[in-house]
C-alpha cells in the first residue's frame, strides 16, 4: 500500500490537492484541512512557495552556520531563520524568489548612509549616460556637473 | 487609565474627522519590514533573544520624536480583549496578538505603529485616512531612515532588506489601500476586478487582511512583488490600479442609481431604518448595513458631513469594541443588544435619505 501524501506546509496527512498549470507546466500542491483553511488554497503566493518546498530533498543538505537552520526546517516553516540563512541558501532559493516575486536582485532602498556599491554602480552607469548625452546635446554645463559626479561615484566605489 | 483605553477614547483621523475623508478609499497604508543584523528572525529566537530583539527595538523605537507621549505596549502584558481591540483597529496584526513576545510601538495620533517581534522583528506601519499614498510613504521613509539612524539592519547589496519569508524581501514593502466597493459588488461585478488585479500583481483580501471576508464591501488592495521593484515603481503600479478601481467603482454605482432609481434609494432606506430601529444587531449585518449608509454619503442621499460617524460604527461596531466600550464580557447576544443600542443613539437624528446627487 502506498504511503498517504503529506501536507507540504506541516507533515499532516494532506486531503487537499491542487494543480495549477503555469506556461504549459504542471505543478502540484497537498495541503492539510488546516493548512488548507489557513488560506493556503487560495493564496497563490502560498501555492508557489509549498510547490518550490515539495521537490526539496528530504535529508538537510544545509545548515546555516550562524543560527544552526537548516533546509528541512525551511520545508516546515516556509520561513528562514536569520539573516545570514539568505547566505546560506541564496542559491537554493533562487528558483523559488524568481517563482514568488519574478525578480533576482535588490533595487529599492537602502539603508541611511550606506549606499551599497550595486546603487553606486548603477548610478555611475546612468550619470556616464547621461554625460554622453549632454555632450552630443551641447549642454556643457550639465556635462561638467555629471562629469564631477562620476568622479565621486568612482572614488566613493574605490574606497569600499 | 491602561493604554488601550486611553487609544480608544482617543479622537483620531480614521474614527474621527481630523483627516481628509474621502469617498471610496477609506483609507492607505504602507508597511515596511526591517530586521536587525545578526539575530535571528523571532519565530527562530530563542525566548532570551526574542527578550533582547524586543528591549533593542523598543529603546529604539521610544526615542523617536514621532513616538513622543505615545504608547508602548507588551503583547504578554495585555488582556485578551484588549490585543482584540488593537487587532480590529488594524494597529497590530492578529498574529503579534496571539504571541506572548511581541510588543507594538505606536504614535500618539495613532497614524504609525511598529510591530515589534512579529514575523520580523520590526513591521513598521504608517495608516492615513482617505487616499494618501505619497504622505503615507514618506513618513514611512522618515520613520525608516530615523530607525536605520540607530539600529543596523540586516542589509544585502544584492537582495535588498532580508525578511523571514521570501515573500518579503528587497524592499520589504507592501503598500495597500482600504477600499469601499458596494457598487461593484451589487453590480456583481467584483470577482472580475479582484481576478484582474490578482493577474497584475495585486493581492485583494478582506477587511481584516489575510484570510478574512469582505464584510461590509470594504477590501484591501496591495502590492505582491517586493524584490526587483523600486519602492516608487511598488507605488506607481498600486496607484495606478488604485485609481482605476475607484473609477469602475463611481461608474457601477452610477449606473446602479441610474438603472434601479427608486429601488436604489428603497435599498439604502431600508438599511437606515434597520439600524435605527434593531435591538439586535450582529457584526456582519451591521457592517452590511452601514456600508449602505456610506454609500448613501458618497451619493448625496445623506449629507456628506455624515460619513465619518458611519466610518467609526463600522471600526467600534466590531466584537472587542463593543465590549470595551460597554467595559465588561458580553455573549454573543449581549454584543448584539449593546451594538443595536450604540448604533440607534448614533443615528438618531439622521436626516432621510433622499435621492441621489452624485
Amino acid at each position: 500500500m502506498s504511503q498517504p501524501i503529506k501536507c507540504s506546509l506541516c507533515e499532516e496527512a494532506a486531503t487537499v490537492h491542487l494543480s495549477q498549470v503555469v506556461h504549459g507546466k504542471v505543478t502540484k500542491v497537498h495541503l492539510c484541512e488546516a493548512c488548507a483553511q489557513k488560506g493556503g488554497a487560495t493564496d497563490p503566493a502560498v501555492f508557489q512557495l509549498a510547490d518550490a518546498l515539495t521537490t526539496a530533498s528530504p535529508a538537510p543538505t544545509l545548515t546555516c552556520p550562524k543560527c544552526g537552520f537548516t533546509d528541512i526546517d525551511f520545508r516546515k516553516r516556509g520561513r528562514l531563520g536569520c539573516p545570514s540563512c539568505w547566505e546560506t541558501f541564496g542559491d537554493a532559493l533562487g528558483g523559488l524568489l524568481l517563482k514568488v516575486q519574478h525578480e533576482a536582485a535588490h533595487v529599492g532602498r537602502a539603508p541611511a548612509g550606506t549606499l551599497p556599491t550595486g546603487q553606486l554602480r548603477r548610478r555611475l552607469d546612468a550619470a556616464r549616460r547621461e554625460m554622453e548625452k549632454a555632450i552630443a546635446g551641447e549642454d556643457y554645463e550639465a556635462a561638467a556637473r555629471l562629469r564631477d559626479e562620476i568622479a565621486e561615484l568612482e572614488k566613493q566605489l574605490a574606497t569600499l | 487609565m491602561s493604554s488601550v483605553e486611553d487609544i480608544l477614547a482617543a479622537e483620531n483621523e480614521l474614527t474621527h474627522l481630523l483627516g481628509a475623508q474621502q469617498a471610496v478609499v477609506l483609507s492607505t497604508r504602507i508597511r515596511l519590514a526591517r530586521n536587525l543584523d545578526g539575530m535571528p528572525f523571532p519565530g527562530w529566537a530563542k525566548v532570551p533573544q526574542r527578550k533582547e530583539i524586543s528591549d533593542r527595538c523598543v529603546e529604539a523605537l521610544d526615542a523617536l520624536p514621532k513616538f513622543r507621549r505615545g504608547h508602548v505596549l507588551r503583547m504578554g502584558e495585555l488582556g485578551d480583549r484588549d490585543r482584540a481591540v488593537l487587532v480590529e483597529r488594524h494597529l497590530v496584526s492578529k498574529e503579534l496578538a496571539a504571541g506572548k513576545s511581541g510588543a507594538a510601538v505606536i504614535s500618539r495620533d495613532q497614524t504609525c505603529s511598529v510591530m515589534v517581534n512579529e514575523e520580523d522583528h520590526l513591521r513598521i506601519q504608517v495608516v492615513k485616512a482617505g487616499w494618501h499614498l505619497r504622505g503615507t510613504w514618506h513618513i514611512a521613509e522618515q520613520l525608516d531612515d530615523a530607525l536605520g539612524g540607530s539600529l543596523k539592519l540586516a542589509f544585502s547589496d544584492r537582495l535588498g532588506y532580508l525578511t523571514a519569508c521570501p515573500t518579503n524581501v528587497g524592499t520589504g514593502l507592501r503598500a495597500s489601500a482600504m477600499v469601499h466597493l458596494p457598487g461593484l459588488c451589487l453590480a456583481g461585478h467584483m470577482d472580475k476586478v479582484s481576478r484582474a488585479l490578482n493577474q497584475d500583481g495585486l493581492a485583494v483580501r478582506g477587511w481584516l487582511g489575510e484570510g478574512t471576508e469582505a464584510a461590509g464591501n470594504v477590501f484591501q488592495i496591495s502590492n505582491q512583488q517586493t524584490l526587483g521593484l523600486s519602492e516608487e515603481a511598488i507605488l506607481k503600479h498600486l496607484g495606478g490600479w488604485i485609481k482605476n478601481v475607484v473609477e469602475q467603482e463611481w461608474n457601477a454605482r452610477r449606473r446602479l442609481a441610474q438603472e434601479e432609481g427608486e429601488k436604489f434609494v428603497d435599498r439604502l432606506a431600508r438599511s437606515l431604518g434597520v439600524l435605527r430601529s434593531a435591538r439586535l444587531l450582529t457584526s456582519s449585518e451591521a457592517m452590511n448595513m452601514l456600508s449602505h449608509l456610506r454609500l448613501a454619503c458618497d451619493m448625496g442621499c445623506l449629507p456628506e458631513e455624515r460619513r465619518h460617524l458611519v466610518d467609526r460604527l463600522m471600526i467600534e461596531g466590531q466584537p472587542a469594541h463593543v465590549q470595551a466600550r460597554a467595559g465588561q464580557e458580553l455573549d454573543s447576544d449581549g454584543r448584539d443588544r449593546r451594538r443595536a443600542a450604540v448604533v440607534r443613539e448614533a443615528l438618531k437624528d439622521f436626516p432621510e435619505i433622499v435621492p441621489p446627487t452624485a
